[in-house]
């Protein structure tokens, strides 16, 4: 608190000072039309400020700017116009229509800009307000709900976490279907850190928490491979085409950004302090109530608290423009110890030479990661076990004052807790005994050229290095739980590189044939080298102990420890693409496209060189024909798109390994020397249609994306006639998903006048996936995680993320069938119950201004799916929900149930008994659905742009201040815990929730200052 | 700027550059077959590797056989005390753990062997495959052996099959073993025999009596002609502790140790201290650590150790952690560095019930009984078997529980024999004293002792208390024991086919009270 009322006292006195100086003439004017009739509502701004304004109803403004500022007149349906401001104290000007305004060029793959009316395929983009508005750490998470076709989750672990995105749904029987990143054209290396299931584990983070969300300047979503396909298989799933921000040409800008926001747990499990445990048993289930403490619960979470502090400096001349960004993120979480900072610098320059013809720009990006504490998810060494079975009628207080004693047996501090029992620890033992660390370096530097050989051709060539570094840690004090840690102690220990080589070059060809035809053709190779995981690594385990205890090393690793090196594989790919698009009269464009790689992972196959292509028909309708005037636009879009995905690496012919006794294990998996790429068609239809010159936009798209000669694992059983009696596993090209989907994104101002504009914007996402084959063996069931009784499974016919689950026997009539000594009874295996994926998306996005105030609010919906909490299994059938207090308070749990046996009705269960069966680990898992259905408000901001004239500030260009608010409040939700949180990014345990973090919501203030 | 483009064009034109590809490709870490053949490790350093999975871990063996021969029991309560121990299946995952860790590689040796021309390697292989197959068997019945790797659709071979194929796998492997003894190229790669291919044979030997003594009620004119042949063979059997046949540790510690001291989970059985302390057989010492708190042993202050009923009703793990540890010392693994696989003593008192059986050679059974004993006092270092061997009045003890309220988890016990031959008891006493002390010689490696107490009902071990079979898994009576584990669900689930059939090979439902082959229920003689 003391931090918080320091802060706003520093912003306060800033702002006081602002006050004192000021300087600068009022420029005014008339805007009109191109009938020279007044036009009110067109955006004035001031470049690189946030200084704007309005004209009113005839057409007048009146903005405060200085000699050699550059004016920006824009209108929905007109043509940008940007004007520097002179002498002069007034600017009159008329706004040129602009029937389509999609003359907009956009930036596709590559980097490679296109007019945004020629695309064959789907793209949106979301602007840098969008991404730094939130504040939130992972820039990712701020774009959720805000384009179609996308599915954004976010990791319940904390500040650095990972973020899963997926595109259009899940592609791949074996991998998982995260999408490429790329900057300004070049990809990023994105090696994502292990992942959490149900016995532990935590989030190790992944490539892009490194990037400073105040560079970007917008965020692309290639959806499908149709607008990827340049980027060859990497792109098979999407991509993220991340545009930073760069130098301006006129005078120096600096922006300073400073915002805090804090962080509060939204809810926790219903649990009950009022029955304690009979006998010193770890479970709560006395049936006499006693009056308990409660509050040590929700005391061991704290407030998080997140401060960003960001300096850019933006300028250059037409020959040279530069850009410099530094900025400092400092947080803590909600739990005690629980730390994340970052600093990023990035530099970048472009420079003409020869004329203009040569352009050498570069762009170094610089950034330093910590982050501690960082808590896990699951069973294992995770505080929240222990915090949460505590039994009631034991003295929490004592055990987090005493997280240690001193053992006088060995001579040192040792944990001290009231059970011994693999399930769970001393919270704060952990939290202080058994410390993780993460730090992350990263560099990415890349240069580019582009030289313009003739009028038409162009070539550019650029190369790319991103390094990392990772070192993650963790260290187990001496008589930390016995079932992971040795009596002297463990440590866990990976220090890892990721590189990325990539280079390019395209050469560029933009003609007009003739008056009717225009050719954009495009010819390129690239080479791309990836080298993750390269490190060396040491496990702790129970086994895996310390010499000495708590001394951290390797000399202090006895000598059953293994020291790996480790590798998750070096990949070198190389393309050849070429791509042309021909446009006829400005209505109909046709693109042609086809690439050839070359990986290596397919080495040995004779199937390592593989061409696909593409091919799509844009038809602009509102040139072709004379529509109504409601239609300002509208085009229809066809294309059809096949990207071929290598296999992992090293999967062809695998070799043995050396164990931790010396011993070689012989490698089991047979050799897949006739492995394929795997096959991903892609067809998408889509229509942009725009009414009312632009108040309303309508974007529409449906896919089909079939992914064939997938890449599968099969086990090789013993009675499996291929194991040849050799083989534990081989790896085929087989199996055929197939997703298909609508996303639908309607673009609106329903209100704008000389006061208030609204503009708002809704995503809607359907995505069905299916399972039509599997392999060879229809019967195949492929787990994607099975774990106590939850499973998710894929089989044929079935949809990914099938959930499946251990059900109660009923009879006929629905009834819990009992056995003799009255227990229920159980399924022997697990059961479809549904599917974790959502039935539909939606998302809504708002924003307001009205004078000098701006809002904007987002309310993101999830409707239909499934998900499954192992954490409320764990709470009943310990006794600590509040579940089995209310029972315990009735005295019985009532059931509508018949004994097998004797067919003698079951009405009531003692709630012991009850809860132990259904609850715990292997309980009866459908008591434990619950439907994913949540609309959620997900974004709020109030923002204030400072009267710059009032306070009389001459140096200042722009200044705001906003409220903002993330993830705020649920308008509904069925589940007990937020079904919007990852507990792992990868494709695996998927809608779990065991023992997860509570989810947060978070606000603060933030502001920005242009000088 | 010229060179450039045409640089470009080169690669257009000509391609990529993919000679790299596959050395890219190669996970440097890992080692090839190629470099393997240097020093001949490309067949020798799989042995270890295949030998160190044979006992498997926690849920395969300690959760599994351990418990069921009552050797040591769980104090733990694992997911709500409803587990494998009490009879209800959670964890069977033995198969996998012999098929993929095991057979696979042996068959790859084998092959690479062949090839090699290499007739040791590969018939030492098939002995670890026999080795291997004659554990997992007694889990769960049928299992695919003849037809493994032939390319036939899963089939199980019978009981009665496996065993013909098992003597006559043995018989390629002794002679060949024998034909060899003077061969020195396993001693890199034995840590159990050190590569004396003689000892091996005697070993493999030996295998066969132990199967031929587990058919003898089920098949006794088969056995008694594999015994005979046994006994006979000139390879000869493991009649000294010197010739035991241990597996390695590999450096790595005694497994059980490690789920007794470190994960807390594994304690000396109720059954171990009836015996031991009616029998007041001193190998108790070697065998496990004294408690310190004697409040737990107000039954018998005199004979300080506390066991766990197995099948016992627990509540929470703490309450039983104070109850006798296995020895401290297979906490070391600078100390205990072998496991027992079998040894001189399990082969006497297969003799001695060889004799009992009248099978030519076998000798007289007291003899081999006493002899059975002194090895195996004689293996644990202790003294005091001549007292031992003469108390003809020592009964085990009833149990008691102290953590546990009145007569819960407490039994009576049921074995009248005392140690002391009896020459002038009939054959079932005799057996009984055999069975008996077979089961109390062969601690550490409890799953022969588990088959004998199925195929004979010694010793007299006590029944769960808790017992939480019902009809998922199959009922087992509450004056009966678990009979086999059943298949797996991966079988289950991908080779309907072949589990059906095997089924009908098991002569019953795919439960856990079903009785494999050689437990035919019948009377012993």
């Amino acid at each position: 608190m003391k931090r918080k009322v320091h802060y706003f006292l520093t912003c306060l006195a800033f702002l006081c000072i602002q006050g004192i100086f000021a300087q600068t003439k009022t420029v005014s004017g008339t805007v009109t039309d191109s009938d020279g009739g007044p036009l009110p509502g067109v955006n004035v701004l001031v470049q690189g400020t946030t200084n704007g304004t309005q004209t009113d109803f005839d057409g007048n403004y009146s903005i405060e700017a200085s000699e050699g500022d550059v004016l920006s007149f824009s209108y929905l349906g007109t043509k940008t116009q940007n004007i520097t401001v002179g002498a002069s104290n007034t600017i009159n000007l008329s706004m040129e229509e602009d029937a389509s305004q999609l003359d907009e060029v956009v930036v596709t793959a590559l980097g490679i800009k296109r007019q945004e009316k020629t695309l064959t395929y789907a793209q949106q983009t979301v602007d840098a307000d969008e991404i730094t508005k939130t504040r939130d750490i992972n820039f990712l998470n701020s774009i959720n709900g805000k384009t179609a076709g996308v599915e954004i989750k976010k990791s319940s672990s904390g500040a650095g976490g990972s973020t899963k995105i997926v595109l259009r749904g899940n592609k791949s029987l074996s991998g998982d279907s995260t999408p490429l990143f790329v900057i300004d054209g070049i990809p990023l290396a994105n090696n994502r850190g292990g992942q959490p299931g149900m016995w532990g584990g935590t989030d190790s983070g992944d490539g892009l928490s490194a990037l400073n969300p105040d560079d970007i300047a917008s965020i692309s979503i290639l959806r499908g491979a149709n607008a990827a396909m340049l980027y060859g298989s990497a792109g098979a799933n999407g991509v993220v085409l991340i545009t930073t921000k760069q130098g301006q040409a006129g005078k120096t800008t600096v922006s300073f950004n400073t915002g805090i926001t804090f962080e509060d747990i939204i809810e926790l499990p219903d649990l009950q302090f009022k029955y304690g445990a009979i006998g010193g048993a770890k479970e709560s289930w006395s049936t006499t109530p006693g009056n308990y403490a409660s509050n040590y619960v929700e005391d061991f979470f704290q407030t998080g608290q997140n401060v960003i502090n960001s300096l850019s400096i933006s300028g250059g001349n037409d020959r040279t423009t530069a850009y410099f960004s530094y900025s400092n993120t400092s947080a803590t979480g909600i739990t005690p110890n629980n730390t994340y900072s970052r600093n990023n610098i990035s530099l970048k320059q472009s420079t003409k030479l020869l004329n203009d013809k040569l352009t050498i720009s570069s762009n170094v990006i610089l950034s330093l990661e910590n982050s501690e504490g960082r808590l896990p998810s699951g069973y294992y060494l995770n505080p929240l076990t222990g915090l949460y079975f505590f039994p009631r009628e034991r003295d929490f207080n004592d055990y987090r004052v005493n997280y240690e004693r001193f053992d006088s047996t060995r001579n040192l501090w040792a944990q001290y807790w009231f059970v011994n029992d693999h399930h769970q620890s001393n919270p704060y033992w952990i939290i202080e005994r058994q410390p993780r660390t993460q730090d992350n370096r990263r560099v990415i530097a890349n240069l580019s050229l582009n030289y313009q050989i003739m009028d038409k051709l162009n070539l550019q060539v650029r190369g790319n290095y991103d390094y990392g570094n990772v070192i993650r840690e963790q260290q187990h004090g001496a008589t930390s739980n016995s079932t992971n840690v040795h009596p002297n102690g463990s440590w866990d220990y990976h220090k890892y590189d990721d590189r990325l080589v990539y280079t390019d070059a395209i050469l560029s060809y933009d003609s007009n044939i003739s008056n009717d035809f225009t050719l954009n053709a495009l010819l390129g190779a690239s080479y791309q080298k990836t080298n993750y995981g390269e490190g060396v690594r040491v496990t702790a385990s129970s086994a895996n102990g310390l010499f000495y205890p708590n001394e951290f090393y390797f000399q202090n690793l006895m000598t059953n420890v293994q020291v790996e090196s480790t590798t998750n594989g070096e990949i070198n790919k190389q393309g050849l693409f070429a791509n042309a698009t021909l446009g006829f009269k400005e209505m109909l464009f046709l693109d042609v496209g086809g690439r050839n790689d070359w990986a290596s992972t397919l080495a040995l196959t004779g199937n390592d060189s593989y061409f696909y292509p593409s091919v799509g028909l844009t038809a602009i309708v509102s040139e072709m024909f004379n529509l109504p005037e409601a239609i300002t636009f509208g085009k229809f879009r066809i294309s059809n798109t096949k990207v071929a995905n290598e296999v992992p690496f090293n999967r062809i012919n695998p070799q043995n390994t050396i164990n931790n006794s010396g011993g070689v294990v012989r490698n089991t998996t047979k050799p897949f020397t006739d492995a394929k790429p795997e096959i991903i068609t892609s067809t998408e239809f889509g229509a942009d249609w725009r009414f009312f010159g632009n108040r309303l936009g309508l974007e529409f798209t449906w896919y089909n994306i079939k992914s064939e000669d997938q890449f599968v694992t099969v086990p090789l059983d013993a009675s499996d006639p291929e194991s040849e009696g050799r083989y534990t596993q081989k790896y085929i090209n087989a199996g055929e998903i197939v997703n298909k989907g609508i996303e639908l994104t309607v673009n609106g101002v329903p209100v704008r006048n000389d006061n208030f504009e609204w503009n708002t914007n809704i995503n809607y996402t359907r995505n069905r996936s299916e399972i039509v084959d599997i392999g060879p063996d229809d019967e195949r069931i492929i787990n994607l995680g099975s774990s106590e009784g939850y499973s998710s499974r894929l089989v044929e016919g079935g949809r990914f993320n099938d959930l499946y689950v251990l059900k109660f026997r009923r009879d006929d009539q629905g009834r819990i069938l009992f056995d003799d000594t009255g227990k229920p009874l159980r399924t022997t295996e697990s059961e479809l119950i549904g599917n974790l994926d959502p039935d539909f998306t939606l998302g809504w996005n708002n924003s307001f201004s009205f004078g000098r105030f701006n809002a904007s609010m987002l309310i993101n919906g999830v409707f239909g799916g499934k998900v499954f909490s192992q954490t409320e299994s764990m709470l009943d059938g310990a006794g600590v929900s509040q579940r089995t207090a209310d029972a315990r308070d009735v005295g019985s749990v009532p059931v509508n149930g018949v004994v097998e046996s004797s067919g003698a009705a079951v009405t009531s269960v003692d709630p012991e008994t009850w809860f132990r069966f259904i609850g715990d680990r292997n309980g009866v898992g459908e008591m434990y659905v619950y439907d994913r259905t949540n609309i959620k408000l997900s974004q709020f901001s109030l923002g204030y742009d400072f009267n710059l004239e009032k306070l009389n500030l001459p140096w200042v260009k722009a200044a705001s201040l906003s409220f903002v608010g993330n993830n705020l409040f649920f308008l509904k939700k069925e589940a007990p815990f937020d079904p919007e949180i990852a507990m792992s990014t990868n494709r695996n345990a998927v809608g779990l929730d065991n023992f997860n973090l509570p989810s947060t919501r978070n606000y603060g203030i933030n502001l920005q200052v242009t000088f | 700027m010229k060179k450039f483009i045409s640089a470009i064009l080169m690669v257009m034109v000509l391609g990529a550059c993919t000679k790299n590809f596959e050395e890219t490709n190669t996970n440097p870490y890992e080692i090839s077959g190629e470099s393997l053949k240097q020093d001949f490790n490309h067949v020798g350093a799989f042995f270890p590797t295949m030998l160190g999975n044979i006992f498997g871990n926690q849920v395969e063996h300690n959760l599994a056989n351990e418990s069921f021969a009552r050797h040591l029991a769980t104090p733990t309560p694992f997911v709500g005390g409803v587990n494998n121990t009490t009879y209800y299946i959670r964890w069977n995952g033995y198969w996998n753990r012999i098929y993929n860790n095991v057979m696979a590689p042996a068959n790859q040796v084998i092959a690479i062997a062949e090839e090699d021309g290499n007739d040791v390697f590969v018939e030492w292989a098939n002995l670890i495959k026999v080795l291997a197959m004659q554990r997992l068997t007694v889990y769960h019945g049928p299992l695919i052996y003849t037809e493994y790797g032939l390319g036939k659709t899963g089939e199980y071979d019978s009981e009665e099959k496996l065993y013909s194929a098992f003597f006559a796998d043995l018989d390629r492997i002794i002679s060949v073993l024998s034909a060899n003894t003077d061969y020195t190229g396993m001693s890199a790669f034995d840590a159990s025999y050190g590569g004396d291919v003689a000892k091996w044979a005697r070993f493999a030997n030996s295998l066969r009596l132990r199967l031929a003594i587990r058919l003898s009620k089920v098949a006794p004119a088969l056995a008694k002609a594999e015994g005979e042949k046994a006994i006979a063979d000139p390879a000869g059997l493991i009649l000294t502790n010197g010739d035991n046949f241990n597996i390695s540790g590999y450096g790595q510690k005694y497994h059980p140790a490690v789920i007794c001291f470190e994960w807390g989970d594994t304690r000396m059985s109720a059954s171990m201290e009836s015996i031991l302390g009616g029998y007041k057989d001193p190998r108790v010492e070697a065998f496990f650590d004294p408690v310190t708190d004697m409040s737990l042993v107000s039954d018998h202050p005199d004979f300080p150790y506390k066991g766990i009923r197995n099948g016992a009703t627990l509540v929470a793990k703490d309450d039983r952690l104070p109850y006798s540890t296995i020895d401290i010392s297979f906490n070391d693994p600078g100390v205990v560095t072998q496991r027992k696989f079998m040894s001189a003593d399990e082969v006497y008192f297969l003799l001695a019930e060889a004799a009992l059986r009248g099978w030519t050679g076998a000798g007289d059974a007291a003899t081999n009984y006493e002899m059975g004993v002194r090895t195996s006092f004689e293996l644990w270092g202790i003294g005091g078997v001549d007292d031992y061997l003469a108390d003809n009045v020592s009964i085990p003890l009833d149990y008691d529980d102290p953590k546990a309220s009145g007569d819960v988890n407490d039994f009576v016990n049921r074995i009248t024999s005392t140690v002391a031959w009896d020459e002038a008891a009939d054959n079932e006493t005799k057996l009984e004293k055999i069975i008996t002390q077979k089961w109390i010689a062969a601690y550490t490696d409890s799953m022969e002792p588990w088959v004998d107490h199925r195929r004979t009902d010694y010793p007299k071990l006590p029944f769960n208390y808790q017992n939480d079979s019902n009809s998922d898994w199959g009922v087992i009576p509450a004056d009966d024991f678990l009979r086999r584990m059943p298949f797996i669900t991966s079988e289950r689930e991908n080779n309907p086919t072949g589990v059906a059939d095997a089924t009908s090979k098991l002569g019953g439902p795919d439960e856990i009270g079903t009785r494999l082959w050689w437990d035919t229920g019948g009377p012993n003689f």
